[in-house]
């Protein structure tokens, strides 16, 4: 199990640096902390030529990947890694398919002054096109103990269920409980009825993505009794996700849009607006990549993610 | 590369210059012209300098715009040489300090920067005349043309120019080849263009001063006095500067044996071709009368194709503002680069202060640097401005000044530093010691000749400030000023000016 940090030598390097920990630990993952650089423009430089600059910035890179490699604790094993590209999410991709990673492990902010996640332009790009699920950083995370619970953002659209499985079996390697969040957004109308509904659309989807006979695994028996259905209301999505209340140890889960290319994330606007008001990180899975990875892998599990 | 070994390599050579950036060949031989064309931004070099330049020579300048290049060739073999030898973003800064040691190192990029950060400032309000004229033109309110000239409000356009070019390359924000072919082809096109309406006006009788070409004007010999001739060869080496690029990109290019040697040749053919079309075209249709539309008339100086776009092209002018708004933007941004690279090289070997050399962890560009350039243009503009009749004139003199006084010390760095090996063969011999030695002693006698007669205060646009003519005073005080510096640096962080960061000689 290898995750990819997208690392900077500012907060957001380091709120990604602080999740990546958190994540690595509870699946005993190896880091590779990636500082991607830009290739030097050709077409650009007026007056002086671009050979030299290369130098000062591999150098300068590789003092500040020093310095983060000493903010992991011993007990994660992490490498870093010095990449360019024409743009920094296109290395932060490359760089996933080089290492074969299973998650990318990003921070969200484009500066701190605005409220927790403000998706940067890198974090933006790459939420369109990864093929990997992306972690992301809110602003000022310090937290690195490994998670307590793996909430699951559950929709309507086609792909609820193979995100279901790979939160089901994420939390049951990961040996935490789980819960469904379903989001409603209500202008007047019935509510508790429209609430019972999802709640109950919540937990039959539950019921179809756990293993078929539990009892035969003790892990997911112990996760079916863990699981929780939550249904939030607001008059927004912001609001609805601001009246749950979440752990400081909780991730959520959620599907990538189904506008996404095929196997690459592309974030929906409600996925958007729950970014903005999220205050735990947010792992954004790609719309296929359940599919793909179990066309690789004979086992019935849905991603390498879930994997023992 | 793993952190491990780049770790290593910066310990192992920290007296040394560290290793070349690996990268993989992209340009092939068009791409390397349009590099070179759009280093050099012919439709901005063009307005800015061939006004000045005709005050100095009059009808030669079709002579003196050839004879410029003769130096600029020669020192530019000698910065392909450095370049080869010593690849480093500090360029005449750490070839000087290896070649002469620190002190003549640190005015060498002293003289880099600052010629640099004046071009930034003209570029400017280069950008920010043709700006308020092109409103004018899309607008058809010629009123709007003079908001330029009204001082409080052109200083605050200018400054606002700045801010954004210096912004977008803070953002390490660049121009994309394609934006770049495009305006390379635009400004060539309507550079061409132009060419042809002045000539048709010329031969349909309707030109402002219409003037038959003699071969003289070719004749630099017969330009009237050496004053003038030297004015006019450091005010041309101006208009190819940034042609150097060409011949030093080298990994970069597809075939690094060929590609920059062609590509350098078939710059400057481009460029000579160019010059020489739109500076006959000029001269034939306005003359050096020194009133209304005339090329010698001061009014018209600061900025050629200001005046002369209008007459010639009628309403087709406004690509003639597009043409050297759209260039000397780009072109105010990727310069922006070069003072920043020089300066994070003095500031990390410890020649200027510490925060020169930081690096922006976001955006991975030199940021104090960057910001500290843009800093330096904007008052460089603000005192010019006040100070100057004809600001734009007389920076672009002082430029030229500037660039003869670097590429001077540059091209004899190169002699020195490679003292040992100029008699080990033909090639050498040419490359490494005579070109570059007569190219660096031609340059740094028009500059000290340029500085001598500039004290006039009749000088250039004819600002003067206690008795001396302004661009004495903005280019020897911009040295002066580099002195100081330097002597408070000496002070300060002394292991710089002891020898003991970029070490001398091999």
């Amino acid at each position: 199990m290898r995750y990819v940090v997208g690392y900077t030598a500012n907060a957001r390097g380091r709120d990604a640096l602080n999740l990546a920990v958190s994540l690595a630990r509870g699946r005993g993952a190896a880091l590779d902390l990636v500082m991607a650089i830009p290739d030097a423009g050709v077409f650009n430089a007026a007056h002086a030529p671009a050979a030299g600059y290369d130098s000062y910035l591999h150098r300068q890179a590789s003092e500040w990947l020093d310095e983060a490699l000493a903010l992991v604790p011993a007990d994660v094993p992490a490498k870093a890694h010095i990449r360019s590209g024409e743009s920094d999410a296109q290395t932060l991709i490359d760089a996933c398919d080089e290492f074969q990673a299973d998650m990318l492990i990003i921070g969200a902010t484009s500066s701190g002054l605005f409220k927790r996640f403000t998706v940067g332009s890198v974090a933006g790009a790459l939420l369109h096109a990864a093929t990997v699920p992306v972690a992301l950083a809110p602003h000022g995370y310090h937290r690195r103990e490994a998670l307590t619970r793996l909430s699951c953002g559950l929709g309507d659209r086609p792909g609820a269920e193979e995100l279901l499985q790979v939160a089901v079996s994420m939390a049951k390697h990961r040996e935490v409980p789980m819960r469904v969040v379903s989001l409603l957004t209500l202008d007047g109308g019935d509510s508790e009825a429209a609430a019972d509904a999802a709640r109950d659309y919540a937990a039959q989807r539950v019921a179809a993505a756990l293993p078929g006979d539990p009892s035969g695994d003790r892990a997911a028996a112990q996760l079916a009794d863990k699981i929780e259905v939550v249904v939030a209301h607001g008059g927004s999505v912001e609001e609805a996700v601001d009246r749950l209340d979440w752990e400081d140890g909780e991730v959520l889960l959620i599907g990538s849009s189904r506008l996404a290319r095929s196997s690459s994330i592309f974030l929906g606007s409600t996925a958007n607006r729950i970014l903005r008001a999220l205050p735990v990180p947010m792992i954004v899975v790609p719309s296929d990549y359940e599919f793909k990875q179990a066309n690789h892998s004979t086992s019935n599990e849905p991603s390498r993610e879930a994997q023992a | 590369m793993s952190t491990e070994q780049a770790t290593s390599t910066a310990h192992t050579e920290q007296h040394g210059l560290s290793e070349k950036g690996l990268k993989a060949g992209s340009v092939g031989l068009i791409g390397a012209v349009v590099i070179g064309v759009s280093c050099i931004a012919p439709a901005y070099t063009l307005t800015a300098a061939l006004g000045p330049t005709v005050s100095q020579v009059g009808v030669h300048l079709p002579a003196i715009f050839l004879v410029g290049f003769i130096p600029m060739l020669l020192v530019a073999f000698g910065y392909r040489e450095l370049n080869n030898a010593m690849p480093d973003a500090g360029t005449s800064f750490t070839w000087a300090s290896r070649a002469f040691g620190p002190w003549i190192g640190w005015m060498g990029g002293w003289g880099l920067v600052a010629a640099t950060i004046i071009v930034l400032s003209n570029l400017a309000a280069v950008a920010v005349d043709f700006f308020y004229l092109m409103l004018a033109q899309v607008f058809g309110n010629p009123e709007l043309a003079d908001l330029s000239s009204n001082l409080p409000l052109n200083i605050a356009t200018t400054l606002v120019f700045i801010a954004l070019a210096c912004w977008v390359s803070y953002r390490g924000m660049e121009t994309t080849k394609t934006v770049q072919y495009v305006l390379v082809a635009f400004q060539l096109l309507v550079l061409g263009w132009f060419a042809v309406a002045a000539f048709s006006h010329v031969a349909n009788g309707t030109a402002f001063d219409a003037t038959a070409i003699a071969p003289d004007w070719f004749n630099p010999f017969a330009v009237e006095s050496f004053s003038a001739f030297a004015a006019g060869v450091s005010l041309s080496i101006f208009i190819y500067w940034g042609w150097d690029v060409t011949l030093t990109m080298n990994e970069e290019t597809k075939n690094p044996e060929k590609t920059p040697g062609r590509a350098a040749t078939v710059t400057v053919l481009v460029i000579v071709v160019i010059y020489m079309t739109v500076a006959l075209a000029t001269l034939a249709f306005a003359g050096v009368g020194t009133e209304g539309l005339g090329a010698g008339n001061p009014e018209n100086q600061g900025s050629i194709f200001a005046v002369l776009a209008g007459p010639v092209m009628g309403p087709f002018a406004i690509l003639m503002s597009l043409a050297i708004l759209s260039s000397s933007a780009a072109s105010l941004q990727s310069t922006f680069v070069s003072p920043a690279r020089t300066l994070l090289s003095m500031g990390h070997y410890k020649a200027l202060p510490h925060k020169f050399g930081k690096i922006s962890p976001s955006y991975k560009s030199p940021s104090y640097a960057t910001l500290a350039s843009a800093a330096a243009a904007a008052v460089f503009y603000v005192v010019t401005r006040t100070l100057s009749e004809n600001a734009l004139w007389d920076t672009i003199t002082a430029l030229g000044m500037m660039i003869c006084f670097y590429y001077g010390i540059t091209a004899l760095a190169c002699v020195w530093f490679f003292r040992a090996q100029a008699f080990s063969g033909a090639h050498s011999f040419f490359f490494k010691f005579l070109a570059p030695l007569l190219g660096g002693v031609i340059l740094l006698v028009m500059f000290v000749k340029t500085a001598y007669d500039s004290m006039d205060p009749a000088y250039g646009s004819g600002s003067s400030v206690g008795g001396l003519g302004l661009v004495f005073i903005l280019g020897m005080g911009v040295i002066l000023l580099g002195v100081v510096v330097m002597l408070v640096m000496a002070k300060l962080r002394p292991e710089f000016f002891k020898g003991q960061v970029l070490t001398r000689g091999n």
